[in-house]
């Protein structure tokens, strides 16, 4: 029971740190929090399922749908964002406050209030070893959640657009300085987090129900994960994801599965209250 | 002089006139003569009315610069606390609905041990997380709380009779009306004590200058203590009410974000530095999202409440009336709700 826990703790908390992943880079390059993030995670998922369900396509062939939509409401998030004023931080929370009731009201017109999951029979399947037992979707979502993070690794240290979008993480003025146009690198972060949301939606959509309030959970794992890791700090966030789905499963083992839903409000309440002051309250 | 300066500025913030005013008390009045023929504008208007009383609450707050995206947390808090301990003890309604606000204060109290170091937009997201805690420990507590099933059939409020008159709360609508509105009424005015109020003033100086206020001795964090108690009371008790008006409650509906979105949105976009703006916003808003865009989407018509607060954290941040008025002195520095 416990090997499986274990091990069904670090399939999830890898997923979990592919959810933040999105979430994590937009809030490093543009220090704006996306509250919408859980509900473009639902409504990728919500795509996915309408194309599958209606079409009967394949997961596989659902993707493009899901990123190019969260695409397109990120972009349009990223422009209502570039007109906020300072304090960025709290007007970014408000706004999308309101675009997450917007998306969420929107998603109740399109898709009803039902709850709706992907079944893939296929992923239900698995390995077996005495007590030791891994289902092929557990398997599959580590892998590609461990895929999309070295590729994303990739991409940030081994290209000149991921120095430049580092080097904005780590300071915008010095970076302004050096020539970077901080201003289209919070484009590429948006457009680079919509492209992780939209991965990550439909496989959402496959381990919980959708439904259109269901963002709330998702956004608060990305927060809680993106707190804990503090910003530009790869490594940190898949430890944050880790930690929480570990505690996730233990909760489920100990409490019931019913009691889940608290584990990440408690741990990011006791993340802000050991660091009062945020992430980029930091001295130096 | 700190006093009545201060205290005057901010009645001067609000555009309405004292004529105008008058008209709408005597309207809300007179309401139910009116629409005496249709028990669902009633309900409508009465909800409207509570949701004035949550966003008058929200404001307490508010004025202090925090946002919180939390308080259906204290209104959930404050319902199970007063529908429990009428089913449990058998007391009336008319003593739990301000012990269920007490309930909600000592909830606020745990609230302000993890929330209250935090500012701006971290203070926040606490919030958004903190409404978690209470809904799934009532989603999981079966014995006490029946759980995600809700608890039916609560006690309403009893029958006040005078002379031949019978005014049955919980049954007539008219009667319900009327006690909501006799409860917004008593809440305009101890929110406009409260704002003339050294504390009110502690709070706007917090707001607007924290170090500032700090420096001339305002101490901050008490002040902020007690707007956030005085807040999270009574929105219990708004809590409180609203489970023994519609005698039932159910988690997802009192721990729902329809309670923590909604006064807060009608309260910035009212006017966080009026007393008045907030109220309004929800009389003019609510019966607006009722009578025109529920019939023309059913599901889906909230979408409503979040055009409302992006448009007018872009380009009212000091709200409605705040805009219209003299005072956009107070948010003319930063231009941004602070």
């Amino acid at each position: 029971m416990w090997t499986t826990a274990f091990v069904s703790g670090i399939t999830l908390g890898s997923f979990y740190t592919l959810i933040a992943l999105g979430f994590a880079l937009i809030f490093g390059v543009t220090h704006t929090f996306n509250l919408a993030h859980g509900e473009l995670l639902v409504l990728a998922g919500f795509v996915s399922y309408w194309l599958w369900k209606t079409f009967g396509l394949s997961l596989v062939f659902t993707f493009p749908a899901a990123i190019l939509l969260s695409f397109a409401v990120c972009l349009i998030l990223q422009r209502l964002f570039s007109r906020l004023r300072e304090p960025l931080e709290l007007n970014s929370v408000v706004v999308s406050f309101g675009v997450a009731i917007l998306l969420q009201n929107s998603m109740l017109f399109c898709f009803s209030g039902d709850y709706r999951l992907i079944r893939v029979p296929a992923l239900n399947q698995g390995l077996r070893l005495h007590t030791f037992y891994l289902s092929y979707g557990q398997l599959t979502l580590l892998a590609l959640s461990l895929l999309v993070m070295g590729l994303l690794y990739l991409l940030m240290h081994q290209t000149y657009l991921g120095k430049a979008l580092r080097a904005t993480m780590q300071d915008r003025e010095a970076a302004a300085l050096a020539g970077i146009n901080v201003g289209v690198m919070g484009v590429l972060a948006f457009g680079i987090g919509a492209v992780l949301i939209g991965l990550a939606g439909p496989l959402y959509g496959c381990i919980q129900y959708l439904y259109p309030t269901a963002g709330l959970q998702a956004t608060l794992i990305a927060i809680t994960i993106t707190i804990f890791a503090g910003i530009g700090r790869l490594h940190g966030l898949i430890l944050g994801g880790w930690i929480l789905g570990l505690v996730e499963s233990l909760a489920v083992v100990l409490l019931g599965a019913s009691w889940r839903e608290m584990v990440s409000a408690v741990m990011l309440l006791i993340l802000l209250a050991m660091k009062p002051h945020g992430i980029l309250g930091r001295e130096g | 002089m700190r006093k009545t300066g201060s205290g005057l500025q901010i009645d001067e913030n609000f555009p309405l006139t004292k004529g105008a005013l008058l008209l709408g008390f005597v309207f809300l009045l007179l309401l139910p003569v009116v629409a005496r023929y249709s028990d669902y504008v009633l309900q409508v208007f009465t909800h409207a009315l509570l949701l004035a009383t949550l966003a008058l609450a929200w404001n307490i707050l508010g004025i202090s610069g925090s946002i919180s995206l939390g308080h259906a947390a204290f209104f959930g808090v404050g319902a199970y606390g007063s529908v429990l301990l009428s089913l449990e003890l058998g007391i009336s309604p008319w003593f739990t609905i301000p012990l269920g606000g007490l309930v909600a204060t000592g909830f606020a109290v745990i609230t302000a041990l993890f929330c209250l170091r935090l500012r701006g937009g971290y203070f926040a997201l606490a919030t958004l997380a903190f409404v978690e805690i209470p809904k799934v420990i009532t989603d999981n507590w079966d014995s006490l709380t029946r759980g995600s099933l809700g608890l039916l059939g609560l006690p309403g409020l009893p029958t006040l009779s005078l002379g031949s008159y019978h005014f049955d709360i919980s049954a007539s609508p008219v009667a319900s009306y009327y006690f909501v509105l006799s409860y917004a009424l008593l809440l305009i005015c101890l929110v406009a004590l409260i704002f003339r109020s050294n504390l009110g003033l502690a709070l706007h100086a917090v707001r607007q200058e924290e170090a500032a206020a700090e420096a001339v001795g305002i101490q901050v964090q008490r002040y902020r203590l007690l707007s956030l108690l005085l807040s999270a009371f009574f929105t219990g008790i708004g809590g409180a009410c609203y489970a023994h008006l519609i005698r039932y409650v159910e988690p997802s509906l009192v721990y729902g974000l329809h309670f923590s979105a909604i006064p807060m949105i009608f309260a910035i976009c009212g006017g966080r530095f009026t007393v008045l703006g907030p109220p309004l916003a929800a009389l003019v808003l609510y019966p607006i999202d009722q009578f025109i865009f529920h019939p023309l989407l059913p599901a889906g018509h909230e979408f409503l409440y979040g055009a409302i607060i992006i448009l007018a954290i872009l380009f009212m941040p000091s709200g409605f009336w705040g805009r219209l008025g003299k005072g956009h002195l107070v948010s003319a520095k930063t231009g941004s709700i602070e």
